[in-house]
Formats: C-alpha cells, structure tokens, sequence
C-alpha cells in the first residue's frame, strides 16, 4: 500500500490545540490533573506562555510547541507540531531489541505495546526526543509510548480509511493527509505560493530528512528557529549498538563455545593417551 | 594420591564467589533476552527487568560487604589482579599446548592464581566496575543524562556484557569440564585441594604455604 503522510502548515497553523485535545481523546490518554505525587507525569503549572503541557508525555502524544523570535524589530510567534515524525530510518526502529516498534504498512511507526519490555532505548536513540516511558523507574516495570498515527489495535482509523484524529479535527486546516507523494507535492506548491508572497524562508521540512519523513513540515523559517534537527539523524551509538554489537556479540559468543567444545575433544583424547 | 590436603579458598571467599556468579548468572540469562529477540516474550511486562534489578543490587553489595569484612584480603586480591610479570607472558605463551595437548613442559610456576585466572580475575574487576557503574546511569539517571550519554552507556554495557559473558564460558568450562583441571571446583566448592593438585598446577603457591604451615592460605 502506497505511503501515507501528514502535512503539517506552521504558515496555517493558530496553535489553538485542538490537536492535542482529540488526540487525547480518541486514543483514550487521559489528561493529567497535575499533583505532587504525579511523579514521571508531566505536571503543568504556569510558565509564562499559552504552551501546555510543558512536554509530550506516555500520555500526551502530541503538544504545540510556542517559540517566539525576533526579527527586525517585531516579535514572531513560530508555532510547531511536537509529535512522532514517523521517520522512514527510524531511531526508535533500529533500537528496538524485539520488533516491537516497526514500519506499518502506511510506512508509519507502529508498535505492539504487548510486546514492549520497557527497555526504553528507543527514547535516546529518537533524534525528535518523542517516545516516553511509563512506568516505576525502581522495578524497570515500564511500557513505551508515542504516537500511533492513529493506527492503534482497536482504534485504527487509517485501515478503516480515515485521516488521523489530529487532522480531522484542524480547524484552520493547517493539517492535511494522504498519500505521501501527494503531501509532498501539496507542501512544495505552499511553499512556492508562500515565496511569491514574500516569505523567503520559506521550506519544505521532512521530504529527504532521514529518508524521508511521514510528517511533513511548511514552515516560514529555517527548521533551526522552529527549534527542529536542522540535519537529524540516527544517533551513531543506535547504529553500533544494534549493526555491530548484536552481530559481534553472537560471533564472539559462538566462536567461544566453538573452541571450547574443540579444545575439550583434543584436551580428553590426549589425556586418554597419557592414561595408556 | 595422597590424602594430604590443603586449603585454597577460605569460606569468605567461596560465599563471596558463589552468591556473587549466582547474581552474574540471573543478570547474564535477563540480560541475554536483549540479544535473542525470539526469547524476548518472556521479558514482555519488564519482569526480567525487575530480576535484574534484584540481581543488580546483589552483584553491588556483596564485594562491597567482603570490602568492608574483609579489607585486607580485598586489598590483597585486587592488587593480586594488577600484578603482571615476564612469567605470566611465559605462561600465556606456553598455555595453548598444555590447554590442548596437556605439555607442561614450557608452564612456569604458578602462583595462588596462574595467569589465566588471573586474566579473568582481572576482566571481572574491571568489567564489574564498567557494568555497575554504566548500570546505574541506566538504573537511576535514565531522564536526567544526556540522551547521548545515555546510549554509550547502554552501548558500554553490551561490550562487557559480550566479554565477560564469552569469558564466563570459558572459566566455566576450566572449572568444570577441563579435562586436566580435576580439583578447580574441588577448590571453590570445599575449599581444599589435594597436596599433589596444588603442586603441580600452583607450584609457586604451593611453596610458599608449605613454608609457612601455621598462616592460612590467602
């Protein structure tokens, strides 16, 4: 089945958070009530800006991120999408010891929570910073979470033929969906049209990013001043860890037994030898 | 054989290895479902992340007891561990055709440890410092440190758990298997080892015990 794709347009964009609403609500995340004890949740509690909650969390899988920057005198409001990118060279994928978190067929991370271990390797090797662990930090008991792309078991709405929950809801239609080629064409024609009206930052962000990203990006300025990877990529130790030292660990752990079972038929029939 | 027999490990040290690999073991087999994704069911619901927790503290705090109990000895041990000379690259070079072939002819001498066991007693040193303090970054600062430092801890662990889990086959099967190696469990399981055993295989040790009846062994 051919790729499928987010659009997000940062130019459309009113942060008004009724992404994060619907998001919450239909994949059933509950909102945090924020109390001393909320422990590895993330509370919230006034920090000067309309930005709430402060971070995505195991149950907040999608936030408005609110920076402000100034140029030429005037004060500019960037608004961004933080959630999953549903990269196609994924961290989280590659670090992930069992499968658990792997490529759907829409080209989008899914994961089978069932079978997470709650090791947590996919949150460092995120180049996003997206997955978060729930769990008792003393036991190691944990699960991982993060966006679905709404293709959650039971909750699916791309199966059934249906846009996110997130695009579904935008009222200024700053998010889109479909096929990814589609997306990519859409975000190039947005940027051009927003060139020709002045916006020389103007850029597409996720076309070639990692391979190719699942959520997209228009954005009026450099993807550094929306406070975005400018060039993300897998963290080098993800790579080491799961291409090198799996691999090694398997032929130095063969090769071991290998010799030892070796050295144990030429060690017993010399000492057989010895015995005559 | 005579029945003359010497003692190679006081109980101290034998509880100290017992419970110590006993805790290696637990840690190694809830570890291993990281590198067997087709055993990774049963780390489903993290329990074999709690076992190895438990096994954790006990691998930190039982060389830690025998330090505070016994520091001389530990002092004693370690220093044993960091102490190389001309005669333990003569046994290295010597070993391969006495391990297979039973040639004794070119082995020197050896200490309470020969250099072998001595490599591991070294390799267990550093490789428990590396795997307790990479774990408790893991354990403990898992949201505070660095994304970036987070993952060569994660990375460093595997190394150790690769070399120190390669090399735990190999002491296993000297203690056990070895054909040659007929009383090394005999040594950390009673204690004590047949005179003729110490002689041949820890000449050096051997002397020094005989001269000296009345001090313990080490």
């Amino acid at each position: 089945m051919a790729e499928k794709a987010i659009l997000y347009d940062a130019s459309k964009c009113t942060a008004c958070r009724g992404c994060q609403v619907i998001c919450k609500q239909w994949n059933g995340n509950d909102e945090i009530i924020p109390s001393p004890s909320s422990g590895d949740r993330v509370a919230v509690k006034s920090r000067g800006t309309y930005e709430n909650p402060p971070d995505l969390a195991p149950d907040t899988w999608i936030k408005m991120k609110f920076t402000e920057a100034e140029s030429s005198g005037k004060m500019r409001w960037l608004f961004t999408r933080r959630s999953c990118m549903h990269c196609t060279d994924a961290g989280c994928v590659r670090a992930c010891p069992n499968g658990t978190l792997y490529h759907n067929e829409f080209g989008t991370v899914s994961y089978n929570k069932d079978t997470c271990i709650g090791c947590g390797y996919c949150i460092p090797a995120c180049p996003f910073d997206v997955p978060r662990l729930k769990g008792n930090r003393i036991t190691g008991i944990a699960k991982a979470d993060k966006c679905t792309f709404c293709t959650t078991q039971g909750l699916d709405r791309i199966v059934e033929g249906m846009e996110p929950a997130c695009v579904k809801t935008c009222p200024p239609g700053a998010l889109a969906y479909g096929e990814r080629e589609a997306m990519v064409v859409l975000g190039r024609q947005r940027v051009d049209l927003l060139k020709s009206r002045g916006v020389g930052g103007a850029n597409l962000y996720g076309e070639n990013e990692l391979n190719g990203l699942h959520v997209l990006y228009v954005l009026e300025d450099s993807p550094g001043a929306y406070g975005l990877p400018v060039n993300p990529r897998v963290p080098g130790a993800t790579i080491a860890w799961k291409d090198v030292i799996q691999p090694v660990g398997w032929a130095v752990g063969g090769l071991t037994i290998l010799g030892l079972g070796m050295n144990w038929l030429v060690a017993r029939a010399n000492a057989k030898k010895e015995e005559k | 054989m005579t029945n003359q027999e010497v003692e190679k490990y006081r109980r101290p040290v034998r509880i100290l290895h017992w419970v110590h690999s006993g805790a290696f073991v637990v840690l190694f087999l809830t570890g291993l479902v990281l590198f067997i994704p087709q055993l990774a069911f049963l780390a489903e619901d993290s329990w074999t992340r709690l076992i190895h927790r438990i096994g954790a503290a006990i691998f930190i705090i039982v060389p830690l007891l025998y330090l505070v109990i016994n520091p001389k000895a530990a002092v004693r041990g370690v220093k044993m561990a960091f102490t190389w000379g001309i005669a333990d690259m003569e046994w290295l070079r010597a070993a391969p055709r006495y391990y297979f072939l039973g040639d004794e002819k070119a082995m020197p001498p050896q200490g309470s440890l020969n250099s072998g066991q001595k490599m591991w007693w070294f390799l267990t040193i550093v490789c428990g410092v590396v795997f307790i303090l990479t774990g408790l970054v893991m354990w403990f600062a898992r949201t505070a440190a660095p994304a970036a430092l987070l993952q060569w801890m994660i990375f460093l662990h595997a190394v150790v758990f690769i070399v120190a889990g390669a090399m735990f086959f190999l002491h296993l099967y000297l203690g056990v298997f070895h054909p040659l190696m007929t009383e090394a469990w005999k040594a950390m399981a009673t204690g004590k080892i047949s005179a003729e055993y110490a002689r041949e295989h820890h000449g050096k040790w051997y002397e020094e015990v005989s001269k000296s009846k009345e001090q313990p062994a080490k």
